[in-house]
Order: structure tokens, then C-alpha cells, then sequence
């Protein structure tokens, strides 16, 4: 489904403004006037894609099986555009430096961190985020497992657990113990769940099957 | 997201993402302005955020993923080439290095986390030139050089002689790094590493060392010890090699080239550790991977 402002159906582009942009960011009017000025900042090799600062570039992804053209800025991350742009929350924010978790994403399949991950770099690519397991209201494998094994307490980094535990099960369906380890590594619980996300995840792949 | 506190905000960035080395060298040539060359980014955003980096608005960022020659691992003449942009988890799964050089596939299996690994490339880790770049001992004992480039020629030069200080490297400007390449190692051949950190996973490392024998259980022919997170740099501690090399391998040579290495280091007591700790872990680890290196060529 490509993107369409008057379509009712499309969270994107229709109501992303500039003024949209700095609300979110809260920046203030001298934030408007420093970018305006340094558009025309650079030279550059004549092929080469080149956006500059301060304007806002449009980009194509695939954000849980839906495509969506999206105009950004290219400071923006992907987390930002997930969550500023498109309004999907479910990827969350936390340290926002690669060192927590909690806004892991799968890029073609492959686990990442959305904060460290310019938007310009996805162009094209296939994101799926933790709201792209459900089937409409029903939860997906991992997230049932995580119910039901009690996996998380505040929940914050349940997300990012998810989305790493799916990331995992889609490379190796059945995970030895260790496997889960090494692969759950980069995402932390401040509460400490560990043992029950391991446990989860487990039963995930036995739902899986 | 100025809502998280301690996090700055990017600033305005220019993006320019060149799709051959010919673009990317004329680009960098050309630049006007303050520019980074980035490639996984996993350092670059937490400079920022963290206050350890600030760029003006209107800072270039060079993103040389979408030249493709400068990411793969080959053999080739008795080399293993990898392009600089590798990232950490293709070195990872490599039939190559696994066969060749799990040195540097095991040093890289505990770096960071997946999603960094993912992400992160090795010649990122060695520009940043973190005093503990975990591909750097491994890559130091296998005798690597760096090639970079720039619009007029390309340059070699001994990964041991790449680092100059924390962050600090002898890439001249306007350049980019392409390779890192070591000669595959033989059969006569064996290499170690191991770390420490907090954890097992996701830290900065306390110490990490890595070595290299080549010989047979009679004689050690060729030694190599190196060093992350001891010094200002990763370092190759080219003292300790004396005393190894036309020895037996016995625990008594082997313990003295452990205390030679741990003498010649330069740690300092930190958030991680203290100085004395460090050294303590640079001679028993050593003795240990020399250990496992002799029993490896036995």
C-alpha cells in the first residue's frame, strides 16, 4: 500500500508539516532561522545523493508490511520517525545510544537499534516493529509467550525484548539455551526478568512450530 | 527528544551517501566544511548524545555504506582482506575468518551486543581508536595492516602503527579507510584472546589481550602480544617477544613472558578498574592464552 495523504487509512506524510517537526522536537525559532541558513552549505560530487541540512528528504519504507513514503529531516533517527512521524509508539525510547534495547527493530529481518539508525539509511528497507506481530488484535507468538511466562514488570524494555526474541526466532527457529543468551544480550531489564524472558522465549519457539 | 535528559539532540545534519569509491574519494576531497566519515553510526550518535562530540548545524556526514567494495571479507594471495565497512556480524559468520582466524570471530562475538553487531563495522571500531577496540589485539597479533584512500593514491601502514592516542589515528584527512589485511595464518600457527569486563556481554572491556605463537611444543619460533584497554591504545607489546622467541614453551618461559608483558603496560584506574587490577589480569590472562596457544600447536 503506498502512501496516500487523503486516504484515512495512511498515518503518514498528510500530517507531517515543519511546524509538526519542531513541536515535537521543541525547538524554537531560532532553531528555524540557523537551519534555513545552512542549506547551501556544501559542495558536493555531482552524482552523488546528497540532502542537505535543514530540508526535509522523502523516503520510502516498509514499516510492518505497509509502505509509506515519508518526508525527513536527516538528523532524524529511525526511532524518531517511527514514533514522531508515524505515531507507533511501540518502539520505545530509552538511552537512546545503543545501550539498552528497548527501541530494537527488525531491518530486513536482522535486529537492530532504531536510535542509532538514521532514517536516510533505511531507504527502501523493510522495518517491522513490535506492532507489526499482531494480527490485528491478536498477539503473535512471542508476545503470548511473554504473557504467559509473566516476562516482564514495568514492561518498558518488553518491547525491545520482543522484537530482539522475534529477530531471533526468524534466524534459528529452534534456539539452544546459549543461543538465547548471546542473542538476548542487548537488551536490558532494569527489573531483572530475565529469567521468565528466557523462559518465554522458549515456549515462543514451541508456539511457533 | 530533548525530553531525555543527558541526550542532546542531532544537530542539522548534510547527508550525502556515495555509491562508488571514485564519488565517495572526490566527495571528501571536495568537502567544504566540518565532515565525519561514518559507516554503522553506533559510535558516531552517542558521541553526540552524550556530549562527547558537538558538530555546528550543517556538519557532512559521509555514509560509505552504499559503496559496496568496501564491504566483504576474500582471501587472496595468502591474505585475508576485509573491507573496512564489514560489519561486525559478517565477520562473524564468515567461512573465512571462522576457518582461518577465529581469533578475531571470537574477540568479535563478545563486542558489543547483536543489534550493535548488526550494525557496527570493523573498520568504525578501529578509527574510533578506543584505547579498548576489541578487534584490535586480535587483529594486532595477526600482523594486520590498514589501507586507506584518498582522491590522489592509497596508503599502508601496520595496524601497529595506526594508533596514535585515544581517538587518535594516523589517517590524514581528507582520506577513508578501505581494508584490513593479514596474512592467513598456517598450521604451525595459534591464537588467543580473551577479555574481561563487568559483564560477560555489552560492556567496554576492563582488559583484553590477545597472542599469537608460531612453532611447535620444542621451540616458540614467532610471538605476538597484544594489549586493549592497557594503554592510551590497543598495543602490541613487542618486550615480552624476546623472551619467548627459540625457547621450549615450558611454564617457565611462559610465566616470565606473562610478567614481561604485564610490565610493560600502562593502565590507569578508571570506572571500570584500577591500574593494579589491570595488571594483575594482564599476566595471569596472558599466561593462560599462552598456555592454550602451546597446547594448540602440540
Amino acid at each position: 500500500m503506498k502512501h496516500d495523504p487523503k486516504a484515512s487509512h495512511c498515518q503518514c506524510g498528510g500530517k507531517m508539516s515543519r511546524r509538526g517537526f519542531i513541536t515535537a522536537l521543541g525547538v524554537g525559532a531560532a532553531g528555524v532561522a540557523a537551519t534555513g541558513a545552512m542549506t547551501a552549505r556544501t559542495a558536493t560530487a555531482k552524482e552523488t545523493p546528497m540532502i542537505p541540512s535543514g530540508e526535509m528528504a522523502r523516503i520510502d519504507l516498509t514499516v510492518n508490511d505497509r509502505a509509506h513514503t515519508l518526508l525527513v529531516e536527516p538528523r532524524w533517527t529511525l526511532l524518531h520517525v517511527l514514533r514522531e512521524s508515524l505515531g507507533m509508539t511501540g518502539t520505545k525510547a530509552g538511552c537512546e545510544r545503543g545501550e539498552c534495547g528497548a527501541c530494537t527493530v527488525l531491518i530486513d529481518d536482522i535486529p537492530r537499534y532504531a536510535c542509532l539508525t538514521l532514517a536516510m539509511e533505511v531507504q527502501g528497507r523493510r522495518i517491522v516493529t513490535l506492532e507489526g506481530l499482531m494480527e490485528g488484535e491478536k498477539l503473535g507468538p512471542v508476545q503470548e509467550a511473554f504473557l504467559e511466562e509473566d516476562a516482564f514488570q514495568c514492561g518498558y524494555c518488553t518491547p525491545g525484548q520482543i522484537v530482539a526474541a522475534e529477530g531471533l526466532l526468524r534466524a534459528d527457529p529452534n534456539p539452544s539455551s546459549e543461543t538465547i543468551t548471546r542473542a538476548m544480550s542487548g537488551n536490558l531489564c532494569r527489573c531483572g526478568t530475565y529469567p521468565h524472558i528466557h523462559n518465554a522465549i522458549q515456549s515462543a519457539a514451541g508456539k511457533r512450530r | 527528544m530533548n525530553q531525555f535528559i543527558g541526550s542532546r539532540a542531532l544537530p542539522d545534519l548534510v547527508y550525502h551517501r556515495p555509491g562508488t569509491m571514485d564519488d565517495l574519494l572526490g566527495l571528501v576531497k571536495g568537502i567544504e566544511g566540518e565532515y565525519r566519515v561514518v559507516a554503522g553510526c553506533t559510535d558516531f550518535i552517542p558521541a553526540i548524545r552524550g556530549g562527547k562530540w558537538r558538530f555546528a548545524d550543517g556538519i557532512n556526514v559521509v555514509d560509505i555504506r552504499g559503496v559496496k567494495a568496501l564491504s566483504g571479507i576474500r582471501e587472496e594471495k595468502g591474505e585475508i582482506v576485509m573491507g573496512a565497512a564489514t560489519r561486525l556480524s559478517d565477520i562473524l559468520v564468515s567461512p573465512v575468518i571462522r576457518e582461518k582466524a577465529p581469533v578475531l570471530a571470537d574477540a568479535v562475538s563478545q563486542m558489543a551486543s547483536p543489534q550493535v553487531r548488526n550494525t557496527a563495522t570493523v573498520g568504525g571500531n578501529l578509527c574510533m581508536a578506543s584505547p579498548a577496540a576489541d578487534t584490535a589485539p586480535p587483529l594486532l597479533v595477526l600482523d594486520a595492516k590498514v589501507a586507506w584512500r584518498t582522491a590522489d593514491g592509497e596508503e599502508t601502514t601496520p595496524l601497529n602503527k595506526f594508533f596514535l592516542g585515544p581517538g587518535a589515528t594516523v589517517l590524514p584527512p581528507r582520506s577513508v579507510l578501505t581494508e584490513i589485511r593479514f596474512p592467513a595464518p598456517g598450521p604451525d600457527e595459534a591464537a588467543r584472546r580473551t577479555r574481561m569486563g563487568q559483564r560477560t556481554a555489552f560492556v567496554c572491556s576492563i582488559i583484553s589481550v590477545a597472542v599469537w605463537l608460531r612453532g611447535g611444543p620444542e621451540k616458540i619460533e614467532a610471538a605476538r602480544i597484544a594489549m586493549g584497554a592497557v594503554a592510551p591504545t590497543p598495543i602490541l607489546i613487542t618486550a615480552a617477544e624476546s623472551v619467548l622467541i627459540g625457547k621450549k614453551p615450558n611454564e617457565a618461559t611462559l610465566a616470565e613472558a606473562a610478567k614481561t608483558a604485564a610490565s610493560n603496560i600502562a593502565p590507569i584506574d578508571d570506572l571500570r578498574a584500577t591500574a593494579d587490577y589491570r595488571k594483575s589480569l594482564a599476566e595471569t590472562l596472558t599466561r593462560r592464552l599462552l598456555a592454550a596457544c602451546v597446547g594448540d600447536l602440540a
